[in-house]
């Protein structure tokens, strides 16, 4: 049984709406949602806040439907770019689990393939493409395993916006053969949610054929997920984590052994 | 002879308020249904998948509905499904999503699997009981139900009131 992931759910201050949705998930069948903090800095007065502890959200996560284990809850930055001073990379980025970015225009969508360090490029599907892609900065994204974002809520919600979803997916499907694409919610509301293997057989709309449409929901969100954590980390091999002043005995006795076994064993 | 093959969608119809669910019937499931299958796939896609849809079995109590399509077109109308915002009923609209379970050959897998299925979500809820007074009758009351032969259905349905 694949892991099915939902990388994109829309933060709002209201908390109860929140919970609501990621409860409506695990029911469905997600295993890790994503909360998404979009930020526009086109618009004045716009900083890029520390996400909310996941924690805080619930006392105890909702349990995934037909598995034991509860719901996983990471936090994502999207940060809408028009102009390339928009997008550095600072300490505030840190603070999340994954991080995307949304290109307006060419130029950007060709850095943010080939040069930002992001785990996901969001294609717009509220207004026709503003650019046409190209062959050489989707290959580039492939390449460094960037991924592409379609969030099908718009669709849901209104016809228009279903044609330019629908329109651009399709642009993009022929440019990336449906590789490296992301499905995802953007839900506001509980209702607004479907299921894995609805929205994998939705794929069809979007032109992936039945294989990609279920890895879009599945193992290249898992990827999604891993490449945050190589972010986060040295290359997702060393990982550096504040030690705890109580445990600090206990972890310089075990570490001896540990070394001692190791020696033994060779 | 050959059979005429078809496709069987087990589809869950999820409500914010549970007390809606009971509105539901076998007419509105396939209007909206239809509708939404005109707004994707235009005329064209309705008209091919349209011969042998039909609402097979729709249980009020549990939101649960099985469609049945024609095997060559069943993407169609799946593809179609999410699109399904509410169900509109003597001019109230009660807003839903359909979220699909199953989807089988014939309609003796797909009860198979949702007998399983309802097992499971039993479990998942006898948890949530707040006493044992409660947790004690709902037991007692899928018991009853499963003695009789051929009792599935009625153990279903009573699985969906105890909620």
């Amino acid at each position: 049984m694949a892991v099915f992931m939902d990388l994109n759910i829309s933060y709002t201050t209201n908390k109860k709406r929140l919970q609501s949705v990621i409860e409506t998930a695990a029911q469905l069948g997600y295993s890790t949602v994503a909360i998404n903090y979009v930020v526009d800095l086109q618009q004045k007065k716009q900083e890029i806040v520390k996400p909310k502890s996941v924690s805080e959200l619930f006392k105890t996560f909702p349990i995934v439907q037909g598995k034991s284990r509860p719901i996983k809850v990471l936090n994502r930055l999207t940060v809408v770019a028009s102009e390339p001073s928009h997008f550095r990379p600072t300490v505030d980025y840190k603070a999340y689990d994954l991080v995307a970015v949304f290109p307006q225009t060419e130029k950007l969508f060709h850095a943010a393939c080939m040069t930002f360090d992001v785990d996901i490029i969001c294609v717009a599907v509220t207004e026709r493409l503003p650019f046409f892609f190209k062959r050489s900065p989707v290959n580039g994204a492939i390449e460094r395993s960037v991924f592409f974002e379609i969030s099908y809520t718009h669709a849901i919600r209104d016809h228009t916006m279903r044609r330019y979803t629908i329109a651009n997916a399709i642009n993009l499907m022929e440019i990336c053969k449906g590789k490296n694409v992301i499905v995802s919610s953007g839900a506001e509301h509980p209702l607004e949610m479907r299921g894995p293997y609805d929205i994998s057989n939705l794929g069809l709309l979007f032109g992936l054929s039945e294989e990609d449409g279920k890895a879009a929901v599945s193992t290249n969100c898992r990827a999604v997920c891993l490449h945050g954590e190589t972010r986060k980390t040295a290359l997702g091999i060393i990982h550096t984590i504040k030690k705890d002043p109580a445990l600090t005995d206990r972890v310089e006795e075990d570490a001896p052994a540990s070394k001692r076994a190791k020696i033994e064993m060779a | 002879m050959v059979r005429l093959k078809s496709r069987y969608l087990l589809c869950e119809v999820c409500v914010s308020d549970r007390s809606h669910l009971l509105l539901l019937d076998d007419g509105t499931v396939q209007n909206a249904a239809k509708h939404a299958l005109i707004q994707a796939h235009g005329d064209y896609g309705f008209a091919h998948s349209i011969f042998g849809f039909s609402v097979k079995y729709l249980n009020a109590h549990t939101g649960i509905v099985l469609l049945r399509c024609r095997k060559s077109h069943y993407r169609l109308i799946w593809s179609a499904l999410p699109f399904i915002t509410g169900l509109k009923k003597r001019g109230q609209k009660v807003p839903c999503f359909f979220n699909c379970l199953h989807v089988g050959g014939t309609i003796r897998t797909c009860q198979k699997f949702l007998v399983r299925y309802n097992t499971q979500q039993l479990h998942r809820m006898l948890p949530l009981c707040h006493s044992e007074e409660e947790r004690s009758a709902i037991r007692k009351s899928v018991l009853s139900c499963t003695v009789q032969k051929d009792a599935d259905a009625d153990s279903e349905e009573d699985i969906g009131e105890e909620d």
